[in-house]
C-alpha cells in the first residue's frame, strides 16, 4: 500500500529524512496501511505528491513500528492518520481552526485540498513563519476532540 | 583572433559596447555589457565551474606527469586533450607517452600567453595561473622519466633483440600519423645497431615527436629511405609482432603496474584522488565550496529569512561534504530529534525538545526504577500519581 511513496520504519530513517530535506516542505503521514482513513489519505497523497514534488517531499511512516514510538510520543499522535509537516528540520505548524496545530489530524477530501495546505506551508516558511493558518474553508477541515493528558 | 579583436574592441570603444555584442565563451553567451561582464555573479559562477571543469581534465594529464606511462598506439586516439584556453584540441596520435602532447603544451609559452589572456579577460585572480599550468621544472622532470623509461625499455630489448625492435618500431610508429608505420622501422633497426646510439635517437626523437608531430614523421620518413638495406634486417625482426604486447605490458608494469598485474586504474588510484583534491583545493581557495553550493541549490534566491535557512547552509555544506566522502554520512546522533512545537507546550520549538528528553528520561528511570523496586517495596512514584488523579 505504499502507492510510490516511501514507507518509513525506523527512526534513523525519519532522522535522516528531515535532516535531508532541504529548502522543501517535508510530509510525513503517521498511519498504518490498515487503517481506511489512513488508506483514504495515502491515495490522496500519492496522487499529488508528483505535482508538489518540485517543493514537498512525501513520506509514510508506520506507527506499529517499535522504532518509531519515539517519534509517536515526541509528536503527541493520538490520532492516525496524522500528518506532520516540517521544512528545513523545523516543525511547521497550522491553524486549522482545530483544537491541534501541531499536525493535521485525518484526511483531505480531495487533492486539491492536499495541495493547497502543503503550498501554504511552504510559501509561509520561506517567508520565515513557524506557523500558517490553514488556506481550506473550515467545512473541509476533519473535526476533532483533543483531551488534555487523556483528562 | 577573433577573441583578440574583441578584447581590442571591448577596450578601445569601451563607451559604444553597450550595443556591440561579444561572445563570452565562459557563460556561452553573447552580451553587450563589455567589459563589466566579467563581474556579473552569473559570468562569476559559470566561470568558477569552467575552470573547475578544466582543473578535473588536467588532473588526468598531472597524474601522467607525475607517473609518466607509455601509451599504446591503439589508445592513442582516445588519449586527448582540449585546451579550453587556448581553443586546441591536443590529441595523442603521435606521442610515446601518455598525455606527452598535452603535457607539452601546458608547459609551452603560448599557452601561458593565453592562459593569462584569458584570466586577464574573464577574471578569476591571476594567482590561479599556476594550476592550469606545467613548470618548466615538472616538464624536466617528466622528460627525464621518460627518457629513463624508454632507456629501460630499449635494455630490456638489447637483452631480447626479438622484441625489442618491436618496441622501437611501436614508439616510432607512435610518432606518426596513422598508415605511415612502415616507415618506422629504422627506429627499431637503430636499437639493433646499437644502444647508445638508440637512446640518443630517443631523446631527440622525444623532443621532436612532442614539439611537432609532422615534421618529425618527415625526418623519419628522410631516414627510412637513407637506410633501406636496414630496414629489410629489421622487418624479418618485426615480424614477431605478437611480442609487441608483451614487452609493453612489461614496461607498465615496471612504471606502476595495470590491468594485467592487478593494480588499480588511474582514476581510482587514491593518491592522486587526494592531490586533485588537495590542487583543487590550492586553486580556487575557500570559494571553490561556496561555489560548488552556489550551482547546488538555488538558495542565492530564496529568502535567507525563511524558516531554518542557517540550518540549511550548515546542512548542505555537510551534504557537500559527505558527498565527497570527507566526512562519514549518518553520524548523527541516535538520539536526535527535530524541532518540534508539541500540543500542549508553549515557548519556543527547542524547549519541547527539552521537555520531551526529560520526560523520555524520566520515563526510563522510572521503568527501571519500578522494575527494580517492585519486588522491595511497592512504590507509586509522585509522578504516576498526578497523572491518576
Amino acid at each position: 500500500m505504499s502507492l510510490g511513496l516511501t514507507t518509513l520504519t525506523k527512526k534513523r530513517e525519519v532522522d535522516s529524512i528531515i535532516r535531508d530535506t532541504i529548502d522543501k516542505v517535508l510530509v510525513l503521514r503517521f498511519g498504518r496501511a490498515s487503517d481506511p482513513l489512513s488508506l483514504q489519505l495515502d491515495d490522496i497523497i500519492s496522487k499529488s505528491a508528483r505535482e508538489v514534488s518540485k517543493f514537498a517531499t512525501v513520506a509514510l511512516v508506520d506507527i506499529d513500528s517499535e522504532e518509531i514510538q519515539v517519534y509517536v510520543k515526541y509528536f503527541d499522535i493520538t490520532f492516525i492518520p496524522s500528518t506532520v509537516f516540517f521544512f528545513n528540520a523545523h516543525h511547521m505548524k497550522m491553524d486549522s481552526g482545530s483544537a491541534d496545530h501541531t499536525k493535521w489530524v485525518g484526511a483531505f477530501q480531495r487533492k486539491q485540498d492536499f495541495i493547497d495546505v502543503v503550498e501554504a506551508i511552504y510559501r509561509g516558511a520561506m517567508k520565515g513563519k513557524l506557523i500558517v493558518s490553514c488556506p481550506l474553508p473550515p467545512e473541509r477541515i476533519p473535526k476533532f476532540q483533543l483531551l488534555y493528558k487523556d483528562v | 583572433m577573433t577573441e583578440n579583436q574583441s578584447s581590442i574592441n571591448s577596450k578601445t570603444k569601451k563607451k559604444k559596447t553597450d550595443d556591440q555584442f561579444e561572445f563570452c565563451k565562459v557563460c556561452r553567451l553573447n552580451h553587450d555589457q563589455g567589459r563589466r561582464h566579467k563581474y556579473f555573479p552569473n559570468h562569476v559562477k559559470s566561470l568558477s565551474s569552467f575552470l573547475s571543469r578544466f582543473q578535473q581534465k588536467l588532473s588526468d594529464v598531472k597524474f601522467f606527469l607525475k607517473n609518466p606511462a607509455p601509451l599504446r598506439p591503439e589508445h592513442a586516439a582516445r588519449n586527448r586533450l582540449w585546451c579550453a584556453f587556448c581553443d586546441s584540441d591536443f590529441d595523442e596520435l603521435g606521442s610515446s607517452f601518455a598525455c606527452g602532447n598535452a603535457i607539452n603544451h601546458l608547459a609551452s609559452a603560448d599557452h601561458l600567453k593565453n592562459l593569462k589572456n584569458f584570466l586577464w579577460k574573464h577574471g578569476g585572480g591571476m594567482d590561479q595561473v599556476d594550476s592550469f599550468r606545467i613548470s618548466e621544472a615538472d616538464l624536466a622532470k617528466w622528460e627525464k622519466k621518460c627518457t629513463s623509461l624508454k632507456s629501460e625499455a630499449t635494455r630490456d630489448g638489447s637483452h631480447r633483440p626479438l622484441i625489442g625492435p618491436s618496441n622501437g618500431m611501436r614508439d616510432a610508429s607512435s610518432c606518426l600519423p596513422a598508415g605511415s608505420q612502415f616507415h618506422s622501422n629504422p627506429w627499431g633497426l637503430q636499437h639493433l645497431t646499437g644502444y647508445m646510439d638508440s637512446q640518443q635517437s630517443f631523446v631527440t626523437n622525444g623532443g621532436n615527436c612532442h614539439g611537432n608531430v609532422y615534421t618529425g614523421n618527415g625526418g623519419v620518413g628522410g631516414m627510412y629511405q637513407a637506410h633501406p638495406v636496414e630496414t629489410m634486417v629489421n622487418r624479418e625482426s618485426s615480424s614477431q609482432g605478437l611480442h609487441n604486447l608483451t614487452q609493453i605490458s612489461g614496461i607498465v608494469q615496471d612504471a606502476k603496474g595495470n590491468v594485467h598485474s592487478g593494480a588499480p586504474p588511474p582514476w581510482f588510484d587514491v593518491n592522486e584522488e587526494n592531490l586533485r583534491k588537495g590542487k583543487s583545493k590550492q586553486g580556487f581557495g575557500s570559494s571553490n565550496l561556496a561555489s560548488s553550493l552556489k550551482k547546488s541549490g538555488k538558495s542565492q534566491k530564496l529568502n535567507p529569512k525563511r524558516v531554518g535557512a542557517a540550518w540549511a547552509e550548515k546542512r548542505k555544506i555537510e551534504l557537500e561534504m559527505e558527498k565527497r566522502g570527507e566526512i562519514a554520512t549518518d553520524n548523527f546522533d541516535v538520539n536526535w530529534l527535530p524541532n518540534f512545537g508539541r500540543v500542549w507546550q508553549s515557548g519556543t520549538r527547542k524547549e519541547s525538545r527539552k521537555e520531551f528528553q526529560v520526560e523520555n528520561k524520566n520515563s526510563q528511570q522510572g521503568e527501571t526504577q519500578s522494575e527494580t523496586s517492585i519486588e522491595i517495596q511497592p512504590y507509586v512514584s509522585k509522578r504516576k500519581r498526578t497523572e491518576v488523579e
